[in-house]
């Protein structure tokens, strides 16, 4: 199950992400994130602070966009992600291509 | 024997009442002919009564058993042979009548001996025609029978068998032993004759033919009944066979039920539509209840139901779209062209109370709902939904030229035929999913099949190590993959790999890592070189929200050495015997097809380590690391470590079997691992330039 909740900032899109990311539910946040890109957003925050789990799938979400976020001039970080999913991402080696961020105190 | 005598009873019966009629004939002749010569016969007038017991009972058993043999016909049939006999019986009466006028007042015509002769005649066919008719009326009442009816009418029959012989005691009198017995049987002949469950089963057109074949036998009872009265007269008739309290009691009889019959049948002919309209009503929920066979359209079911809908509402035109993909297609049609449909469907969307109908969350209690509209042609409509699964699937629509034309009865049953009909389908679909599905599950099994033979079957090794590997994929096919490959003598590939997600499409790219990484091993490349390479060829056919995870591992047992490369994928456990302790190799590298350009390279790294003999490597994907218990924890990393430390001294296959037992313990029995999970277990030995030296001492 997730729950996924688009937030509009001052300056970036917050992204908040609740509960389990797999293969049956990947597709929600990929429609999350393409929603953002399409509508023109210049900086994406995902706040991991409430997800529990993210499968090689819901990372492959993350990884398709990297090249659209390059080409496109977006910012999108990653904060407050809780160590079991930090690991996850570090294992792949995403945290060397996406700005991962202890907590939202870190954003200038 | 009994047989035999069974086969014959119908024209032994004919011939025994033939045969009663012409002894009887003759008896009353001869009696006659005493009487007019004066001589006495000495006949006795119990001879004749018995020989016309004789006949009635010859005449009941002919017919009894002809009617028997032909009881499938239906109530008109029946009818109409009673109708054909009375009318039958009359023409012959008018014949002999109309052959007296012709004679006129000549002497044949006071002929006692031929008037006599003409008066056996003219009984035995009254005779005949009341006893058959009354034999057919049986059928009538007798018709969704019960107990108390068939027994009222053994009853009757066995007080008319009782009446015959009345007339041994009572010689033609009307008196008051006469008429009682005359009221029992007509009272048993009124009770019975409310037994008329035949007559709601027939047709508009069969009752109004019933009506006149009734008509027909009361006027030729009433006729015939005339003629017997006459009969009464000594003079002509010196032996009176027709007053008697049998054939007097089956007149009224026949009668009374011909009467009631004729009357019930009247006061049925407006209902019967309504009779006929519940029968088709009935035969259409047959129909529809009927499952579509595999192989034929569900557009059969719903011809049926809409014709049923039609029919029922008394619609002057209907038609049924179905919703494909947010559009509504035309499926059936009546009555009705494309331009008043278009204009009607306008209409309806203009109707106010029509999207409260279809925005209503619980689709699965929508009812048809009646709408008034203003077209030139249609005052009032009827949509029905067809609700399958809760979601709406179609609608049909019906539309009459009254006003208000739909009422409560109509869509009570029009709702039953839209759900039989909406079963119907839903079962057609159903059984086709499932022989589709059927299908699939063939072709994974061949997937399967075909997957399992891309894993090596023997893994290469020389003596410097023990080998062994295990994979399970959580669906029939799965995305991890691992490898061995020698070298040469001493130097050994050993590659593990796991595609993201799982199921057919990881199995797809895992056939295409497993292509990649084949060929690029031949290039005995080093580990950083080889994931380099790889990422460069996976990139071009992988999806884009695909990628691989994968470890190298080259070593080469006569240095005791081991080169190391990680693409983003689970880091491998060693364990060192030197100081009893295990680690997860850490080492930096980018899973394959995550960065699709010549970048890559700089996210790669490579380790050289060195081993001893009782180290060993466990390769593992994340299927392990990440499967869970009820509790929703991880088996993860550190149980791993630990469980491998406490079976240091075991060899590789003791160990992967002791790891695989410990992850279903901490999944649980029943418990389910959703991901597919491999691993690959190395144990080294002594390195194999010490065998050499060994061998050659």
């Amino acid at each position: 199950m997730i729950e996924i909740k688009t937030q509009k900032k001052d300056g970036y899109d917050l992204l908040f992400l609740k509960g389990e990311i797999d293969a049956s539910n990947s597709v929600v946040l990929d429609q999350a994130i393409q929603k953002l890109v399409l509508e023109g957003s210049k900086s994406i925050l995902v706040d991991g602070q409430e997800l529990d789990y993210i499968s090689s799938a819901g990372l492959g979400v993350f990884m398709s966009y990297l090249e659209d976020f390059q080409e496109k001039d977006i910012q999108f970080r990653i904060v407050s992600l809780t160590p079991r999913v930090l690991e996850v991402f570090k294992i792949l080696g995403l945290d060397q291509l996406i700005q991962i961020l202890p907590d939202k105190s870190s954003i200038i | 024997m009994i047989r035999l005598l069974k086969i014959h009873i119908g024209k032994l019966s004919l011939f025994l009442a033939l045969l009663a009629w012409i002894i009887l004939l003759f008896v009353d002749m001869i009696r006659l002919f005493g009487i007019l010569n004066e001589v006495g016969s000495g006949i006795a007038p119990e001879l004749t009564l018995i020989l016309e017991v004789l006949f009635f009972l010859s005449v009941y058993f002919f017919y009894s058993y002809s009617i028997h043999k032909n009881a499938k016909k239906d109530f008109i049939n029946l009818i109409w042979r009673a109708a054909s006999t009375g009318l039958f019986t009359v023409g012959i009466f008018l014949l002999i009548q109309g052959f007296y006028k012709i004679l006129g007042q000549s002497k044949l015509s006071e002929e006692p001996f031929l008037l006599n002769f003409f008066y056996h005649i003219k009984f035995a066919f009254i005779s005949i025609f009341l006893i058959s008719s009354a034999l057919l009326w049986k059928h009538l009442i007798l018709y969704q029978k019960n107990k108390t009816v068939v027994k009222q009418w053994q009853a009757f029959e066995y007080a008319m068998l009782v009446s015959m012989f009345f007339i041994f005691f009572n010689k033609n009198n009307l008196d008051y032993s006469f008429l009682f017995g005359l009221v029992i049987l007509l009272g048993i002949g009124l009770v019975l004759s409310s037994n008329l469950k035949w007559i709601p089963y027939l047709t508009f057109k069969e009752k109004w033919k019933s009506l006149l074949f009734l008509a027909m036998i009361m006027a030729s009872l009433v006729y015939l009944f005339g003629q017997t009265i006459e009969f009464s007269n000594p003079n002509y008739y010196p032996v009176n066979l027709t007053d008697n309290l049998f054939l007097i009691s089956l007149f009224g009889f026949i009668l009374i039920y011909a009467i009631i019959s004729f009357l019930v049948t009247l006061f049925n002919l407006p209902t019967s539509s309504v009779f006929e309209q519940k029968l088709t009503e009935a035969l259409s929920f047959q129909r529809l209840s009927q499952s579509i066979q595999p192989g034929e359209s569900e557009e059969q079911v719903l011809d049926v139901l809409i014709d049923a809908c039609l029919s029922t509402a008394f619609a002057d035109a209907a038609w049924l779209e179905m919703r494909e993909q947010e559009s509504e297609k035309l499926i059936q049609d009546r009555f009705i062209d494309a331009e008043t449909r278009i204009e009607i469907s306008k209409l309806i969307s203009r109707q106010k109370n029509m999207l409260n109908w279809e925005l209503k969350n619980d689709s699965e209690n929508l009812t048809p709902i009646p709408l008034r509209i203003k077209h030139s042609k249609f005052n009032s409509v009827l949509l029905v939904p067809l609700i399958l699964n809760k979601t709406i699937i179609g609608k049909i629509v019906l539309c009459k030229e009254v006003r208000d034309g739909f009422n409560k009865e109509m869509i009570n049953i029009i709702t039953t035929f839209a759900r039989q009909a909406s079963i119907a389908v839903e079962n057609h679909r159903l059984l086709n999913q499932a022989i589709l599905n059927e299908r699939y599950q063939e072709e994974l099994k061949i997937a399967q099949r075909v997957q399992k033979s891309l894993l090596p079957t023997k893994l290469d090794h020389n003596e410097g190590f023990e080998i062994c590997a295990y994979s399970n994929a959580a669906d029939e096919v799965g995305g991890d993959y691992y490898d061995t490959f020698k070298l040469d003598e001493h130097r050994f590939v050993f590659i593990i790999g796991d595609v993201s997600g799982k199921g057919t499409s990881a199995a797809f790219h895992m056939a295409q890592m497993r292509g990649v990484f084949q060929s690029l091993i031949q290039l005995d490349l080093s580990a950083a070189e080889f994931m380099i390479r790889a990422n460069s060829a996976l990139s071009k056919c992988l999806e884009k929200n695909h990628f691989i995870t994968a470890s190298i591992f080259v070593i080469n047992t006569l240095e005791n050495k081991i080169q190391h490369a990680r693409a983003g994928h689970v880091p491998t456990l060693r364990y060192k015997s030197s100081d009893q302790k295990s680690e997860y190799l850490e080492i930096n590298g980018l899973g394959l097809g995550i960065l699709r350009n010549k970048q890559y390279g700089k996210y790669v790294e490579e380790k050289t380590y060195t081993y001893e003999a009782g180290d060993f490597l466990i390769l593992l994907t994340d299927g392990i690391i990440e499967a869970r218990n009820e509790k929703s924890m991880q088996f993860g990393f550190d149980r791993i470590k630990e469980i491998v430390e406490n079976s240091r001294d075991l060899k590789a296959k003791e160990i992967q079997i002791n790891l695989i037992d410990s992850l279903h313990s901490f999944v649980g029995g029943d418990g389910m691992i959703d991901d597919d999970y491999s691993l690959m277990v190395v144990k080294f030995k002594n390195s194999t330039k010490n065998i050499n030296l060994e061998l050659q001492k």
